[in-house]
């Protein structure tokens, strides 16, 4: 009620095209252009011009993001050249850990190496998350940017689901795996029959850093698991359906680094 | 971790502003390229979603200041600040009043466009412009008015830039 007191300046007048009054100030300034009609056609005009530069403008913002600017390439293509730079010395240490570290998982005669340790890793992250209708993921689709962003973190690569909604499975999301040779990644996808089927990401250190690919059964799953330029791969299902290996070459071929 | 999606999506109003700063679509798409490059490596440093908006166009507006000094230092040519062309793709319905008012915001000098455009359209508080563009608030106030009263003579008519006449 005292606002009477505070003249009404041009800063006002802005504050009022630009919606940034509280109600009573603005009551104060309506009834002020009320009384000056010069300003009130300024105001008007300010108005207009405000409309008009908003719309001239207004299909650049609506615009499709270019591929370049996409969140998620910036985020992997940053990653990968810090990746690059560090590699020499992390595969050093890695070469020291994964050689401390094989003592105690290689011991038995059974234990799976390579790309059969991946399987085996996907296979029993299929088991345990794969099926539960709950909360099988930690990132859904709906953030698949911080999926990426936080599996490439974790993962020490650039890592993203692909893309298999042309083959009818859509991505519900992914989670971070703990294996004995450190972080995987699962993503989890479904189709419209309500098949899962998962792709199981981990880096390979020193074992089948290349692999051809070929079908895998365990633990009650099946699929196929390769590795190409360090990263291991498997994808699984829980029955043998068709067009799986079809699937799987279009994650392998997905899944290549971008030349 | 939803900053990055908030990030994202800012993207089509960095494009925008990019675009009203620059009007070359492949040099604006670039700025915002080298902005977003630049706000992955520090995203750390922003405290809540609300700072982050200014905070892009403040890095946006900073690496298009230095951009400038640089091409101005190897060209030896001042960048030309008010071409009144600017272009509107064909394929975008535009009235007469729309068309004037491209005018208009290209004859403006940069300092009042980008205040204009990141109050009327981006409708950014006077505050932040101000941070955005590190100067006074009472100067973003008093370019503010230069600029909406020379808008609004565009918009109705009243100033037409020198339009080659064809007799």
């Amino acid at each position: 009620m005292n606002s009477f007191q505070r003249p009404i300046g041009e800063d006002d007048l802005h504050a009022y095209v630009d919606g940034f009054l509280d109600a009573e100030r603005r009551r104060v300034v309506e009834r002020y252009l009320a009384d000056h009609p010069e300003a009130a056609a300024r105001i008007a005009g300010w108005q207009r011009a405000g409309v008009a530069l908003r719309e001239a403008v207004a299909w650049k913002a609506q615009e499709p993001v270019p591929a370049e600017l996409s969140v998620v390439r910036l985020v992997e293509a940053r990653l990968s050249r810090r990746t690059a730079r560090w590699q020499p010395a992390a595969a050093v240490f890695l070469a020291v850990a994964v050689g401390a570290g094989s003592g105690w998982f290689a011991r038995g005669p059974g234990m799976p190496r390579g790309v059969d340790a991946v399987s085996m890793e996907a296979a029993i992250a299929y088991r345990v998350f794969a099926t539960d209708r709950m909360h099988p993921v930690e990132f859904d689709a709906a953030n698949r940017v911080e999926l990426v962003a936080w599996a490439t973190r974790r993962l020490g690569r650039a890592v993203a689901p692909p893309d298999l909604s042309k083959s009818g499975f859509h991505l519900i999301g992914g989670r971070l795996i703990a294996t004995p040779q450190g972080p995987g990644c699962m993503f989890l996808y479904g189709n419209a029959q309500g098949n899962r089927i998962t792709v199981f990401v981990r880096p390979m250190h020193k074992i089948d850093v290349n692999a051809p690919m070929r079908p895998v059964q365990a633990g009650g799953t099946t699929g196929f698991a390769w590795a190409r330029d360090g990263l291991g791969v498997s994808l699984v299902a829980s029955t043998p359906l068709p067009g799986l290996q079809k699937l799987s070459d279009q994650v392998r071929d997905a899944m290549s680094p971008e030349t | 971790m939803s900053l990055l999606s908030r990030l994202e999506d800012s993207i089509p109003s960095l494009r925008r502003y990019a675009w009203t700063l620059l009007r070359d679509p492949a040099e604006a798409d670039d700025l915002v390229q080298d902005c977003l490059v630049r706000a992955l490596d520090r995203l750390g440093t922003v405290r809540s979603e609300a700072e982050l908006r200014p905070w892009l166009f403040a890095i946006l507006h900073n690496l298009h200041v230095s951009r400038w000094r640089r091409q101005r230092r190897q060209r030896q040519v001042a960048v030309a600040d008010a071409d009144a062309d600017v272009a509107i793709p064909a394929s975008q319905p535009a009235g007469a009043e729309i068309r004037d008012v491209l005018r208009g915001i290209a004859a403006l000098p940069e300092d009042q466009r980008q205040i204009v455009v990141l109050v009327a359209v981006e409708g950014l508080a006077y505050a932040e412009v101000a941070a955005i563009l590190g100067i006074p608030v009472g100067t973003v106030m008093s370019r503010l008015s230069r600029a909406r009263d020379r808008l609004r003579a565009f918009a109705e008519g009243h100033e037409r830039p020198a339009l080659r006449r064809v007799k």
